[in-house]
């Protein structure tokens, strides 16, 4: 009998840890559902009351304290334009027009989510700060160390996965409507990565 | 007693129902969880201010910033934590900033339940209310919020760059920010 009891024990005990476990493996491993624009997707129902359960639960793990769509649109990308994963040791270049919004922001974070450590506190690049060509593009470098110093630089360290997230605030309507449609920022690796 | 043979296959369906309502019950719980954090880290960071306020002014963003994932580098915030199960809460904000800003409630699940920015105001003036469903009563504030949970979070967010003048200008908007029982 104390067999079949240990038995009926472990059984439920396994239950409990794989539903657990598969809960957190969906949350973390699967990608999050939403509209692709190019390789950077937004998922439309972040902050909103809307979201269903698996939803709610990434963004608190990823993106907690969202807004919603109507003041903000949030497109985040982990990999470049060549599908390979983006890494913080690589060096790559980031290039597009501004987006149609009231203010922008293109920022790094680390696999953690949080930033980049560097001396300089440069972390991002933003409507503020971008130089525009004369085409009207801007262009920014992500890498360990600067290289072109006419670019404006936002440094990574360590290694390991590396996010990229695109805040839009006050996007246009016809942007809200068809988040699809941004004209998204490219994200080209520049050589080998050590 | 020992369990026969032919009750495994019921204790088999019983565990696997419990790994659902357990899958289920881990996905529910993780935002509920998070926010619970940052309320109660929020409210004491409120508290320990003894500003008066009730509203926390976190320090500029930078990358030593590792309470909340994915800060955006170019905000400056400000947080009230609240409860409105047995008071209502006020908020007011009278300012003269004139880059973006933001005043987002979030719910106890972290829903984002409510937002007005600048454009939204723009005398620079916000006087809210806001109610728990259970406790919707008349006030003077200018508007009324019905939050959906009683426990929640008040995010400001304003736009800021490297001018010190901007950044001074910001202070003293975020500063303005109050949170109080109604």
């Amino acid at each position: 009998m104390r067999r079949s009891v240990a038995q009926l024990t472990l059984l439920y005990l396994a239950a409990v840890v794989i539903g657990v476990a598969s809960a957190w493996l969906w949350l973390t491993r699967v990608g999050m559902s939403g509209v692709d624009a190019g390789i950077w997707r937004t998922n439309l129902l972040a902050g909103s009351r809307e979201a269903d359960a698996y939803t709610r639960a990434r963004i608190a793990l990823g993106a907690v304290l969202a807004l919603d769509r109507g003041e903000t649109l949030y497109y985040t990308t982990d990999h470049d334009n060549e599908g390979n994963t983006l890494r913080a040791e690589c060096r790559y270049r980031i290039d597009g027009t501004p987006p149609p919004a009231r203010w922008w922001s293109i920022t790094a974070y680390a696999a953690d989510h949080f930033l980049f450590a560097n001396a300089e506190r440069r972390y991002s690049i933003s409507g503020e700060n971008a130089l525009l060509d004369d085409a009207g593009r801007f262009a920014a470098l992500i890498s360990p160390r600067s290289g072109d110093p006419d670019m404006p630089w936002i440094p990574t360290s360590g290694t390991g996965g590396m996010r990229l997230t695109l805040r839009l605030y006050g996007a246009g309507e016809p942007l809200q409507r068809d988040p699809g449609a941004l004209a998204a920022p490219s994200v080209k690796r520049l050589g080998d990565c050590p | 007693m020992s369990i026969a043979p032919r009750r495994w296959p019921v204790h088999v369906l019983l565990a696997l129902l419990v790994m659902a309502l357990t899958h289920a019950l881990t996905v529910w719980a993780i935002p509920r969880l998070i926010m619970d954090r940052i309320i109660t880290l929020g409210g004491g960071d409120a508290a320990m201010q003894q500003s008066g306020t009730g509203v926390y002014l976190p320090p500029p963003t930078d990358h030593t910033q590792r309470r909340i994932v994915m800060p955006s580098p170019d905000l400056l915030y400000a947080t009230c934590a609240f409860d409105v199960s047995e008071r209502p809460l006020r908020v007011t904000l009278d300012t003269r900033y004139d880059r973006y800003w933001s005043i987002a409630l979030y719910a106890s699940n972290s829903d984002n339940f409510f937002v007005i920015n600048d454009r939204d105001a723009p005398d620079g003036r916000v006087d809210l209310l806001v109610q728990s469903p259970k406790y919707v009563g008349s006030s003077a504030a200018a508007q009324s919020v019905t939050a959906p949970t009683h426990r929640g979070f008040l995010l400001m967010r304003l736009l800021v760059n490297d001018d010190p003048v901007v950044r001074a200008a910001a202070e003293a908007a975020r500063q303005a920010l109050r949170c109080s029982d109604a």
